[in-house]
């Protein structure tokens, strides 16, 4: 990978307040083209609404964002245009995956490429079946999402954001919605995606998989980025003691 | 206010000489078309007939003009006249001094004396003394109405003769005032012996023909009716419909020959007006709907608050009235539809009221995380909607919508009173001069009963197919 900078995705100073709530009061970090960043914290502390500014679906009341070389400044008002050519940047994967319930399999995988990046048809395709058939779906392709288990349907999800050929994948809580018993299927591929360079970022409770997938923690409280560093650190010695708090209720709920 | 504009603005036009049916080359002749003997359709060839149509035809051939007939119930009948649906009505308009302050009134073409009508058994009513207190079924705006309230009855509005009788018959009024002349056709078509001819009103009536104010049609009326009087027209056509006596009505015809005989009509009526209508209406009313709800969605205030606006007004008044507005309002503001168009417009505008709030509802019964999710991928607001929201929103608003188009299928019989023979229309048509309103009425709601019959199958085979993404 050669790429001018080193950082494909970075935050400066965001904020953002809903009504009299804030959020986030001023995070900055960023990540490393190719390297796969985890976010952990208590909830409320404001993880899922920073990965949410970092796609621009919740637009922050101030500071920057950058993916690749699109960068948003919003100490002044984002025009609609250019707000869709920053999110075309990065993938999107939901808590509660929102496939188009009235589309196949393979029409959630192909509809971005298809419609908005207006590709041609017979290699979106072919795209898409291959897409399928790395989260291990490819047999499900013209079923509709009711058919499939929750897992299958997150697979599904994350296929589609790989479809649009992102620069970063964001994963917000990717298992939280999920059966136990399903929650490994949809961590593998995502692991799968952090061995093969693609860069990430995953809001996550799952501690141990947070652990052996990042290259870099970063540990969110009250709006603020406590901690940030490799998980040997962060995980394995956290400086702070709110972070250890957080990991022991986590790793040892009883 | 409107209607002394209207007058003062025909007689600025009326006065300069110049008379447009001459510059047309057509009488439009408005008439009732459900009024035996005087204009109805013959139960035998469906065509229009009677004495007053007669008449309209020979006067127009004297003035050497075609002639077009424009039925219409009788309360619309003066709203169409001044609103120039058409030129003169030819419907046993009684000529009286209120009249004549507000309408150009020919000479009289008939005359005819008023008779009250009771129930067989009633002996209480001997003459127009006696209805002190009873009620009168009569059209609202009709001279006997007049006559009826003027002798302390209380007057129920119907829509026409047959229809009071029928009222009379089912005891719902006590009396029915009305042209001697009819009553004797309906007592020899019907051979009904419930009800009978309980007295006079001691006064002979006058009926002509009746313009706008300042029309310059009355000098040509007027010669014409001498010219056919002289030469014995008249008498002719009177003695052809108008039998005094109550013998020799024409061939009497079973209900079940009547109703196997309208079939034909009934059905050419639903499917070149009721279906149309509804059709057209409802796609047209879709559009709007769509664009006023997603107006009422719009963040910008000014948007959201005319597509309230509209919605409010048009749930907040009757269908009946929209339509009399579009139809009989517009005119006088110097907007002129036809009545078909007339109706399409006032029907869509009331789908789009309506179907304005079922869109809406399903769009917001979408959840938020589809939006976002579309956004990801990265569609516009009308790529996400076209692609994503609105087929999941139509699967949402299938049964509501159907509810509206199976209403308006029904709601399209409102026409009739805006000159539109649609179904409902129709069987009164062929009902008035047999007087089997029971028989014809429920053929038509046979008919309307068919058509959403299959509209609902309609719907069943749309639902399931916008099911097969829905977990059962």
């Amino acid at each position: 990978m050669t790429e001018l900078r080193d950082d494909r995705i970075s935050a400066e100073g965001v904020h953002k307040a809903f009504g009299e709530n804030e959020v986030l009061k001023g995070v900055s970090f960023s990540v490393a083209a190719g390297s796969a960043t985890t976010v952990i914290g208590p909830s409320g502390s404001g993880k899922t609404t920073l990965l949410r500014a970092l796609n621009a679906l919740d637009v922050p009341d101030a500071g920057v964002v950058r993916v690749g070389d699109v960068e948003l400044d919003f100490s002044k008002p984002v025009p609609q245009d250019q707000l869709r050519r920053y999110r075309a940047q990065s993938g999107f994967v939901f808590q509660s995956h929102n496939l188009f319930p009235h589309k196949t399999v393979i029409e959630n995988v192909t509809e971005g490429p298809l419609v908005v990046q207006k590709r041609p048809k017979d290699e979106v395709q072919a795209e898409a079946v291959e897409l399928l058939r790395q989260v291990g779906l490819a047999e499900k392709r013209d079923q509709y999402p009711f058919q499939l288990s929750g897992g299958q349907q997150q697979r599904v999800g994350i296929a589609r954001a790989l479809a649009l050929k992102p620069k970063v994948v964001l994963f917000d809580e990717p298992t939280s919605a999920l059966d136990p018993e399903l929650v490994g299927e949809v961590l593998s591929v995502i692991r799968d995606l952090a061995i093969e360079g693609w860069t990430l970022v995953i809001v996550t409770h799952e501690i141990q998989f947070a652990k052996q997938v990042s290259d870099q923690v970063l540990f969110t409280d009250q709006g603020v980025i406590l901690e940030k560093g490799p998980p040997a650190e962060v995980i394995g010695d956290p400086k702070e003691e709110r972070t250890r708090q957080f990991l022991d209720r986590i790793l040892n709920p009883l | 206010m409107l209607a002394a504009l209207v007058l003062t603005a025909c007689s600025s036009s009326g006065n300069n000489g110049e008379n447009p049916v001459k510059a047309a080359g057509v009488l439009r002749v408005g008439t009732e078309g459900v009024y035996s003997p005087f204009s109805y359709h013959d139960p035998a060839t469906g065509d229009l007939v009677g004495y007053d149509v007669d008449v309209a035809r020979a006067v127009a051939e004297k003035l050497g003009l075609k002639v077009e007939f424009v039925e219409t119930p009788w309360d619309a009948i003066f709203a169409a006249l001044e609103s120039d649906r058409f030129d003169v009505v030819a419907n046993e308009v009684t000529i009286n001094d209120e009249r004549k302050q507000k309408y150009d009134l020919s000479e009289p073409y008939s005359v005819g004396e008023g008779v009250i009508v009771t129930r067989a058994d009633d002996s209480s009513v001997k003459s127009l003394d006696d209805i002190l207190g009873k009620v009168a079924g009569e059209t609202a705006t009709s001279n006997w109405a007049q006559v009826a309230r003027d002798h302390g009855a209380r007057v129920e509005a119907v829509e026409g003769f047959t229809q009071a009788i029928k009222l009379l018959n089912q005891g719902r009024v006590d009396v029915v005032i009305n042209d001697s002349i009819a009553v004797y056709a309906y007592l020899a078509e019907t051979g009904d012996n419930s009800v009978k001819i309980a007295g006079t009103t001691g006064e002979k009536s006058e009926q002509g023909f009746a313009a706008r104010k300042n029309s310059g049609l009355l000098p040509d009326l007027n010669k014409a009716l001498d010219e056919l009087r002289s030469d014995g027209t008249l008498a002719t056509i009177s003695k052809k419909y108008l039998k005094a006596d109550a013998s020799g009505g024409p061939e009497a015809q079973s209900t079940w020959q009547l109703v196997l005989h309208s079939l034909g009509p009934l059905a050419k009526a639903a499917i070149t007006m009721t279906i149309p209508l509804t059709i057209i209406s409802f796609v047209i009313g879709l559009v709007i709907a769509l664009a006023v709800a997603l107006a009422r969605l719009s963040p910008n205030v000014i948007l959201s608050n005319i597509a309230r606006f509209y919605i409010s007004i048009i749930r907040g008044t009757p269908l009946l009235v929209q339509l009399f507005i579009v139809f009989y309002a517009l005119p006088e503001l110097g907007v002129k539809i036809d009545p078909f168009p007339a109706a399409i417009i006032a029907f869509s505008l009331n789908v789009g009221g309506y179907a304005a709030e079922i869109i809406r509802s399903a769009i917001q019964s979408i959840p938020k995380g589809q939006w976002e999710a579309a956004e990801t991928i990265g569609l516009n607001y009308v790529g996400a909607l076209r692609r994503i929201i609105l087929p999941q929103a139509t699967r949402v608003a299938v049964p509501p919508l159907s509810n509206t188009l199976i209403s308006l299928v029904k709601d399209t019989s409102l026409a009739s009173t805006i000159l539109v023979t649609e179904l409902l229309r129709q069987a009164q048509i062929i009902a008035a001069p047999k007087f089997e309103f029971f028989a014809l009425y429920g053929t038509a709601a046979v008919y309307y009963w068919v058509i959403c019959l299959v509209l609902s199958f309609g719907q069943s085979r749309i639902e399931r197919r916008l099911e097969r993404y829905v977990a059962r």
